[in-house]
């Protein structure tokens, strides 16, 4: 066990920071999210850095996946509010890409939704610009997948203010590649994980930012982070963050097993909640300005927060994966 | 970064659950019912400790010129989560080895090691930990308890409070003032007295934590040789610190809450409640934060390993460890319902070890204060 980052680990994140000091952060993000639209620049960038297929080029052996690889990517774009579909382009297209769809390159921005959601339309993140849709059952007792490549007109744009660029399905007789359960059940601990990983990334840039907010404004003559009843939330937000952050990074050395994905998931996306409501508590009247940064990432935890089920899912699949 | 086991730690595993399995008595589940600080868990302490010196176990993290084999942090956290798991058949000595014999190796002197190590490395000795008195709880370094140094004696006269496992211990690991017009951290030094020295008298505090869990210990003109001090005088606030720095997160109380929850999971399982969308949110949640608690113990160990000073992630994990103790105390109560209310039922036997986690080892909000100003670096008041 060892919870530094080796060389290889450390020059990845070296890699991708500088990748995402031209092609992220919050400035960028706002712009972008002004026209609802997602960074076509810096998912190129990704995949011509070659980090799009890091699950499977970093893999040590055959037949396992660089989980772990994969995960600081995520976790990093994620804290840079890069405006890509970044978890389905790291972590799923790489596992269906040449693999169960021989004949199909999987093209991003990839949305992903659940069955039911294909009936009665949801906003999806990145759903307007989605070049692919991956469905997957609504509950993993019968699991399976499809994978739709999406045409002009099947999705619509929706307005909304909780931080991804958002689109829905008008096209509900869309149909594609039905993939078996298998692939459906790894698609769906990988999504979870890849929930658990960018949640964390989000959070802790909320957090982050709130801190140095903290220490940097007065209030009764001295800086709020001063503040007893202040430091002891931050504190716990703390230690939400790391509980969230290590939980997501050891499910994913284990390659997004089921029980592992569904406690980091069922963790981080509880902490989400905790995060937003203390980050925006403690910014005060400011923190809910476009102009103050903090919303690039808080409101996307609420976003988070509602795929593959929410929080009351991801703790339904620990139950059913530790004692089912 | 990677997060497997070595073969041989999983190994070593293995090697314990077949050796507690073989050597625990039929009745133990019963027996650890009644909590570490029992009359019976204290005297099978010493028997399960023997077997498992022999076995050349017990204080194997230790350096060698001490009777160790050197074994990692990681070894000696396998040991500690199968010890926890089971319900701590160590009973108190689990702090002997993992501090105190530690603590007399780095500040004893010759005589002292002579004397002391070889006690503990075989698993009959009994310490308790004399370090809080009535007016000094979570400021330790107010502590009154006075020293007077008459030729070759001390002269201890005042009292300590919550004393844990005192009334069967041998020796105290007792923190005193050495220099009265010494202020706060300064002026404190540790003695090793033994308990049964004229002069100290123990004496119960009735809790609803349990039977034989709080104890006064008052002290009388006890006169003990200075060469009952260890470290240099005055310089008991540093020997403490390095005695203790990872310390608080010393008893894998992930491990005894994972067995905990399993058995709810069952329980629940059995009596239909797993239809109970509630309980099973909570029993989701509750798994999730013994999970985390655990990570964040290994991010501790890690560092341990790799001969870092301690950071705030000490505290971070231990106020974790706390959350998933309180999260699965009240579960258990909740499942077994009114069943709970029965004293040394299962869940009551929990309730009041989990009830405690947030006071005992030093209150939740202290280590908050810790991990503000060391991890957060927030400003001071
Ligand atoms: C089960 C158990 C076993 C124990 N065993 C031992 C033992 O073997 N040996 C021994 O020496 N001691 C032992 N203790 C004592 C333990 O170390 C103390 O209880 C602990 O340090 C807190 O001190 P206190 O109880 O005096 O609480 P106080 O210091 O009076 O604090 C009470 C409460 O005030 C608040 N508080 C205190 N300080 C601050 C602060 N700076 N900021 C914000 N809030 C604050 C916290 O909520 C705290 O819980 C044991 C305690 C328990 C519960």
């Amino acid at each position: 066990m060892d919870f530094e980052l080796n060389e290889d680990q450390q020059a990845i994140l070296e890699a991708v920071d500088r990748l995402l000091e031209q092609h992220a952060g919050p400035t960028r993000a706002i712009e972008l999210f002004a026209n609802n639209t997602y960074d076509s620049e810096l998912q190129q960038a990704l995949e011509e850095s070659g980090f799009s297929n890091i699950l499977n080029d970093m893999a040590m052996e055959e037949g396992k996946l660089a989980g772990l690889e994969a995960a600081l990517v995520v976790e990093a774009v994620a804290r840079a509010a890069g405006v890509c579909a970044i978890g389905s382009q790291i972590m799923l297209a790489p596992l269906l890409t040449g693999k169960e769809l021989t004949d199909q390159a999987l093209e991003g921005p990839v949305a992903i939704c659940l069955r039911s959601q294909i009936e009665k339309p949801v906003p999806l993140r990145y759903g307007a610009n989605a070049k692919t849709l991956l469905v997957l059952a609504d509950s993993n007792s019968d699991d399976d997948l499809e994978v739709i490549t999406l045409g002009d007109g099947d999705m619509e744009s929706v307005k909304s203010n909780f931080g991804y660029p958002m689109g829905r399905l008008v096209n509900t007789s869309v149909s594609g590649t039905k993939l078996g359960a298998d692939v459906a059940s790894k698609v769906r601990n990988w999504w979870r994980l890849s929930l658990a990983i960018e949640t964390v990334g989000t959070m802790e840039a909320a957090l982050n930012h709130t801190v140095e907010y903290v220490k940097q404004r007065r209030q009764f003559g001295r800086a709020i982070g001063s503040f007893q009843a202040i430091q002891h939330r931050l504190s716990l937000c703390a230690i939400q963050v790391e509980g969230s952050r290590w939980l997501a990074r050891e499910a994913a050395y284990h390659n997004a097993q089921d029980e592992a994905v569904a406690n980091a998931a069922a963790f981080a996306i509880a902490a989400a909640d905790k995060v937003f409501g203390e980050s925006h508590q403690m910014s005060g009247a400011v923190g809910f300005t476009r102009e103050f940064d903090l919303h690039v990432w808080s409101m996307r935890l609420h976003t988070l927060r509602q795929e593959l089920g929410g929080l009351g899912g991801h703790r339904k699949a620990v139950v059913a994966a530790r004692w089912g | 970064m990677e997060f497997d086991w070595s073969p041989e730690d999983s190994q070593h595993r293995t090697e314990i659950k077949a050796f507690l399995d073989e050597v625990l008595p039929e009745n133990w589940e019963e027996m650890s019912s009644h909590g570490p600080g029992s009359d019976v868990q204290a005297h099978y302490s010493r028997e399960f400790c023997g077997k498992m010196a022999e076995q050349g176990w017990l204080t194997q993290h230790w350096p060698t010129e001490y009777g160790g084999k050197q074994a990692t942090p990681w070894r000696h956290a396998v040991v500690g989560e199968e010890m926890w798991a089971i319900g701590e058949p160590r009973g108190s000595q689990y702090m002997n080895v993992n501090w105190i014999g530690p603590s007399i190796m780095e500040y004893g002197t010759e005589e002292q090691k002579a004397h002391h190590l070889p006690l503990i490395s075989s698993g009959n000795v009994l310490w308790c930990q004399g370090f809080s008195e009535p007016e000094a709880g979570s400021d330790l370094a107010s502590l009154r308890t006075r020293a007077e140094k008459i030729d070759d004696h001390y002269i201890i006269n005042g009292s300590k409070i919550w004393t844990s496992y005192c009334q069967h211990a041998n020796y105290c690991f007792l923190l005193v003032r050495t220099d009265p017009a010494s202020k706060r951290h300064k002026g404190i030094s540790v003695l090793l007295v033994p308990m049964d020295t004229p002069g100290i008298e123990v004496r119960e505090i009735p809790s609803v934590v349990g039977d034989r869990y709080f104890h006064e210990v008052f002290f009388t003109d006890v006169k003990v040789p200075c060469s009952v001090l260890l470290g240099e005088e005055n310089n008991g606030w540093n020997v403490v610190n390095t005695a203790l720095q990872f310390e608080r997160i010393g008893a894998a109380r992930y491990a005894r809450a994972t067995v905990t929850l399993d058995k709810l999971a069952e329980v629940a399982t059995q009596r239909g409640l797993m239809d109970d969308p509630i309980i099973v949110d909570r029993l989701g949640e509750a798994r999730a934060l013994c999970e985390a608690a655990r990570v964040l113990v290994y991010k501790v160990i890690d560092l341990r390993a790799k001969g870092s000073p301690p950071t705030a992630d000490t505290q971070v994990a231990r106020v974790l460890s706390t959350e998933c103790d309180n999260a699965i105390g009240r579960l258990a109560l909740d499942i077994y319902g009114p069943e709970s209310l029965e004293y040394a039922s299962f869940a009551d036997s929990n309730y009041r070890l989990a009830m405690t986690a947030g006071v005992a080892v030093g209150a939740t909000e202290v280590q908050l204060n810790l991990i503000a100003s060391r991890f957060l670096e927030l400003p001071k008041e």
